[in-house]
C-alpha cells in the first residue's frame, strides 16, 4: 500500500495533459477537471496503472444560472481520492460509458442516466434501474427544479411483461415477492435444466428518494433520515454523514465521543454479520443454523437495546458527538455478551470450516480469484474473502480507528465457504475492538457545539459498513441545508459479482450465491407511489400514511 | 362389514390419519427443539389439515381442471391403501396376499409419481422446475430403496409381508443387513422429500416446488398422503428389520426410535443439489445394496 501523497502524485501523473485544471481540496483528495470527450482517456490511464476502483459516480445539477450538470467519477486508493469532474450542459449533455474498464459503472451510469437526463453514450442497457417504468419521460427527479410530487402522480401503471419462455430461454424469475429475498429485488435467470445461463437484475421497488429528500431538509434531519436508509446498518449510514458533516464544518467530536461512535459500530458489525450467517446459510437449506445464529443475535440486539434504547436504529451519534454515555454497567453488561458472543462464534467459525454437509454446499460456489475481485470493483467481506486487503477502517482509519486499530480479516479461497470464514472472523476481530475500547475509553465530554449553518464547501466520507464501504459525497453552500447528498452503499457494487458468478452456475447455488455478497435491497434503492394492479397507481400524502399508522396500530 | 371397518376406522381411515398426525407432531417438535425453537402445540397438525381443507380451492388458469383435483385424491388413496398391507402398529395386515410388498412399494410411489404429474399440470416456472427435480430424484432413489427392502424377503423367500414376517421370526434383520436398513430408512426420507432431500420444494429456489399452485383442499390431500407414506415406510422398516411383529408399545417405540433419526439427519444436514443427491444414490447407495445383495445370493446359492 503506497502512501496517500504518493498515490495522488502518481494519479495526477497518470493523468498529466488530460486535466483542464486540478485541485486538492482535500489532503487526500485530488480534483481534475476534464472534458466528456477525455473521460476514456483518463479511466484508462488509471485503470491501466491499476489505480484505485470507481467508487460511484455522483451527479450534481449546477443550477438553472450555470445550466450545467457536474459529472463526478470518484476513484479510490486507500486512503487518496482522485475526483474526474466532467461538465455537460443540462439539456442534451453526454457522457461516455465507462463500463468496459469498471463493470459497476453500468448501474452508476443508469442511475445518472434517469436522475439527471445526462445521455451515457455505448450502454447497453439504458432502461429504468431505480425508478418505475412507467416513469415521466423527461422528468428528472434529481434536478432542482423538478417536481418529484408532481411527477409521481404522473407514473403511467405498466404491467411488467409476463417473463415466460424468452425463444427458447426457460426464464425463472426471482422477486419482487420471493421466499429467498427479505427485500424485494427482481431476477430473471434463464435456465437449462438446472444450469443458469443468464441473469439480470431489476431494483427500485423501495426506492426513497431519500437523496432528494436530504435536500429538502435541514442537516439535523437528515441525521435521522440517514440512519433510516438500512435497517441493519443504521450506525453506519448515520456516522458516515455525521463524519461528513463535521468535516465541512470543521469540528472534531472528542476522543470519548469518537470511541463510543465506534464500540456502537463494532456491535452493529457483530450482529449484522449474525443476521447475514442466518440467512446465508438458510438460503442453502441449513435452518438450523439460521436459528442458532439469530437466537445469539439477540445477545449483541439486548446489549444495544440496553445501551440506546433501542434495536434497530439506535440513534447513536450526533452531530458533534454521541447521544449517550457507556457507564460501567453498559460496559459490564457488554463485557459480559461478547464473552458469550465470542464463543459462539468460535463454534459457528468451526461449523462453517469443518462442518461436511455444509461445506459441500459452499466450497468452490462461485469462486472468484484476486484479480477479478479487484477488476469487479467488489467491496467488504465479498472482496476480502477474495483475497484483497482493501478495508476503509484500516486504509483510510476515521473517528477514532487510528486509537483502537483493526485488522482487516482476508481469505484467498475466493468461494461461498470463504466469505463465511471471513464474517466469522470479522465478528471475532470485532469483539476484540469492543474489549480494547472497554479497556482504554477516553474520558471527556460528549458532544461539541455543532453550528447550524454548514460554510459551502464538499466533501468525501468513507466507512466501512458491514457489508462493505459506504461512500456519502456531500455538498454544502453555506445554507442549514446540504447542496447535494450521494449515498452509494456497497450492495449496488457487488451486484455484478452475482450476475457474472450466476451464468454457469446450478440454480441451487443461485440464492446462496445471492445471498454471498449480504445484499441490502432497501440501501441501494432508497415509496410514496403504491401500485395496485386493478386499483391504477396511488400516491399517499404525509398525512394519510400517518393516519394509517394510527389506524393500523389502534387496538 | 368387517372390510367397511377395515377401510374407516382401523387400520385405515380414521386410525391411521390419526396416527400420521401424531407422529408429524413428534417430528415437527423434535425438530423445533432441536433448532431451539418451542414448536407446535399437540393439535398444530390437526388444526393445519383443519384449515388448509376449509380453505378455498384455485385452480390454474392452465392447468388441467379435473387432472388439477383428481391427483391429490389418486397421491392420498395410494398411501392410504399402502397401509392395509403393513403392519401398523404390530397388528396383522388388514389385507395380505403373496406379493403385497412390491404392491406396497409401488403405491408408496404413487405420491411422488401425483406430485410430478402435478407439478407438470400446474404450468408454472416454479412447478415445473419441482417436478423434474422429483422425478429426478425418484429415479435415483427408488431403485436402492426398493433393493433394500426386498433384502429380508430374499432371506424369507416370500414377497409377502405377513409370511417373511413370520418366516423371520422376530429375527433383528438389521444386525445382518446393516447396509439394506441404512439404505431404507435414508431411502424414506427421500421418498418423504425431507431435508436433506428437500430440493424439489426448495423454498429459496422454486418457491414450494410442484405443490406451488396447490392451495386448500388438494395441498391439504397431498400432505395428509405424505404424513400416511411416513407412517407406512417406518411401519414397513421396523416390520421388515427391527424383529418384525411386536406388541403395539414395543413397535410403536421401535418406529418412534426410527422417527428421532430421521429428525437428527434433519436437523444437522444442509439440504443437497440435485446432483449430489442423484450422486449420493448411484455412486453410494446402490452400490452398497448391490454389494449386500451379491452376499445375500452368495449365501443362500452356496453356503445354505
Amino acid at each position: 500500500m503506497m502512501s496517500t501523497d504518493v498515490a495522488l502524485q502518481q494519479a495526477e501523473s497518470l493523468l498529466a495533459g488530460l486535466g483542464k485544471g486540478t485541485a486538492k481540496p482535500e489532503p487526500n483528495r485530488l480534483d481534475v477537471v476534464i472534458e466528456a470527450s477525455d473521460l476514456i482517456a483518463a479511466t484508462t490511464a488509471l485503470r491501466g496503472a491499476r489505480w484505485g476502483y470507481l467508487a460511484t459516480l455522483t451527479g450534481v445539477d449546477l443550477g438553472k444560472e450555470a445550466n450545467q450538470i457536474e459529472a463526478l467519477y470518484h476513484l479510490c486508493e486507500g486512503d487518496a481520492i482522485v475526483t474526474l469532474r466532467v461538465r455537460v450542459p443540462r439539456a442534451g449533455g453526454a457522457v461516455p460509458s465507462v463500463y468496459a474498464l469498471h463493470p459497476n459503472a453500468m448501474f452508476f451510469e443508469r442511475e445518472l442516466m434517469e436522475m439527471f437526463g445526462v445521455t451515457v453514450t455505448g450502454l447497453s442497457d439504458t432502461s429504468h434501474f431505480f425508478l418505475p417504468d412507467g416513469w415521466p419521460d423527461g422528468t428528472y427527479p434529481l434536478l432542482k427544479d423538478t417536481d418529484v410530487q408532481a411527477a409521481a402522480k404522473q407514473v403511467k401503471g405498466s404491467e411488467p411483461p409476463e417473463p415466460g419462455r424468452q425463444g427458447d430461454r426457460f426464464i425463472v424469475p426471482v422477486g419482487p415477492q420471493h421466499p429467498a429475498l427479505k427485500e424485494p429485488g427482481h431476477f430473471e435467470f434463464a435456465v437449462d435444466g438446472e444450469l443458469v445461463t443468464g441473469a439480470t437484475v431489476r431494483l427500485g421497488y423501495v426506492h426513497r428518494g431519500i437523496e432528494r429528500a436530504c435536500e429538502q431538509q435541514n442537516y439535523t434531519q437528515n441525521l435521522y433520515l440517514t440512519e433510516r436508509v438500512c435497517g441493519i446498518c443504521s450506525h453506519s449510514h448515520a456516522n458516515a454523514y455525521v463524519n461528513g458533516v463535521e468535516k465541512l464544518a470543521g469540528v472534531q467530536a472528542t476522543p470519548r465521543a469518537q470511541a463510543i461512535r465506534q464500540l456502537v459500530a463494532c456491535l452493529e458489525r457483530i450482529h449484522s454479520h449474525y443476521l447475514w450467517l442466518g440467512v446465508a446459510a438458510y438460503e442453502a437449506g441449513f435452518e438450523t443454523l439460521l436459528m442458532y445464529s439469530w437466537r445469539d443475535r439477540e445477545i449483541v440486539m439486548d446489549v444495544l437495546e440496553q445501551m440506546t434504547g433501542n434495536r434497530v436504529n439506535y440513534s447513536a451519534s450526533v452531530l458533534g458527538g454521541v447521544k449517550f454515555d457507556v457507564t460501567s454497567a453498559h460496559a459490564q453488561a457488554i463485557r459480559h455478551g461478547m464473552d458469550k458472543i465470542e464463543e459462539r462464534t468460535r463454534h459457528y467459525l468451526h461449523v462453517v470450516t469443518s462442518d461436511t454437509s455444509f461445506l459441500s454446499r459452499a466450497r468452490g460456489i462461485g469462486v472468484t480469484s484476486k484479480e477479478e475481485a479487484d477488476a469487479m470493483g467488489l467491496l467488504g467481506p465479498t472482496l476480502r474473502a477474495a483475497g484483497v486487503t482493501r478495508d476503509v477502517r484500516v486504509d483510510a482509519p476515521y473517528g477514532s480507528y487510528k486509537q483502537f486499530p483493526v485488522k482487516a480479516v482476508v481469505d484467498s479461497a475466493g468461494d461461498l465457504a470463504a466469505r463465511f470464514k471471513v464474517r466469522m472472523e470479522e465478528a471475532l476481530e470485532s469483539v476484540r475492538v469492543i474489549r480494547t475500547i472497554l479497556d482504554g475509553l477516553p474520558e471527556g465530554d460528549l458532544t461539541v457545539k455543532m453550528p447550524r449553518k454548514i460554510p459551502a464547501g464538499e466533501t468525501i466520507s468513507r466507512f466501512e459498513a458491514p457489508r462493505g464501504e459506504l461512500f456519502y459525497y456531500i455538498k454544502s453552500n453555506g445554507t442549514d441545508k446540504p447542496e447535494r447528498v450521494k449515498i452509494r452503499t456497497p450492495s449496488i457494487c457487488n451486484w455484478i459479482f452475482v450476475l457474472k458468478k450466476a451464468v454457469g452456475a446450478q440454480m441451487a447455488d443461485v440464492p446462496p450465491l445471492l445471498a454471498g455478497i449480504d445484499p441490502c435491497f432497501s440501501c441501494n434503492d432508497r415509496t410514496i407511489v403504491i401500485n395496485r394492479p386493478r386499483h391504477g397507481r396511488q400516491v399517499l400524502t404525509w398525512e394519510e400514511l400517518r393516519r394509517q399508522a394510527i389506524t393500523h396500530t389502534r387496538r | 362389514m368387517r372390510a367397511l371397518i377395515n377401510l374407516l376406522f382401523f387400520p385405515g381411515g380414521l386410525f391411521l390419519i390419526v396416527l400420521a398426525l401424531a407422529y408429524e407432531y413428534a417430528d415437527r417438535k423434535v425438530i423445533a427443539r432441536f433448532e431451539s425453537r418451542i414448536g407446535p402445540r399437540w393439535f398444530q397438525t390437526l388444526a393445519d389439515i383443519v384449515k388448509l381443507l376449509v380453505k378455498e380451492e384455485i385452480t390454474p388458469a392452465t392447468a388441467h381442471p379435473i387432472l388439477f383435483g383428481v391427483l391429490p385424491v389418486v397421491a392420498l388413496s395410494g398411501a392410504l391403501t399402502a397401509a392395509l398391507y403393513v403392519p401398523l402398529l404390530g397388528f396383522r395386515p388388514a389385507l395380505s396376499f403373496p406379493g403385497d410388498l412390491v404392491v406396497t412399494l409401488y403405491l408408496l410411489s404413487l405420491l411422488t409419481m401425483s406430485i410430478g404429474i402435478a407439478g407438470w399440470n400446474s404450468t408454472s416456472r416454479f412447478t415445473m422446475m419441482g417436478a423434474t427435480r422429483a422425478l429426478t430424484q425418484l429415479f435415483s432413489y427408488e431403485a436402492p430403496f426398493m433393493l433394500a427392502l426386498l433384502g429380508p424377503a430374499v432371506v424369507a423367500e416370500s414377497w409377502q409381508i405377513s409370511e417373511i414376517v413370520a418366516t423371520n421370526r422376530g429375527a433383528w434383520i438389521l444386525l445382518t443387513q446393516p447396509f439394506g436398513f441404512v439404505v431404507a430408512l435414508i431411502g424414506l426420507m427421500g421418498k418423504l422429500e425431507m431435508p436433506p432431500f428437500d430440493a424439489p420444494k426448495a423454498k429459496t429456489e422454486i418457491v414450494a416446488g410442484a405443490l406451488t399452485e396447490y392451495s386448500g383442499r388438494g395441498l391439504g390431500l397431498f400432505h395428509l398422503g405424505k404424513e400416511i407414506e411416513l407412517v407406512v415406510g417406518l411401519t414397513l422398516i421396523a416390520a421388515l428389520y427391527m424383529g418384525g411383529i411386536a406388541n403395539p408399545i414395543e413397535f410403536f417405540g421401535k418406529t418412534l426410535f426410527l422417527l428421532m433419526i430421521l429428525c437428527c439427519l434433519h436437523a444437522v444436514l444442509t439440504r443437497l443439489r440435485i446432483d449430489q443427491t442423484v450422486g449420493l444414490w448411484w455412486r453410494y447407495g446402490a452400490v452398497v445394496v448391490l454389494a449386500q445383495w451379491l452376499v445375500l445370493i452368495a449365501w443362500k446359492g452356496i453356503v445354505a
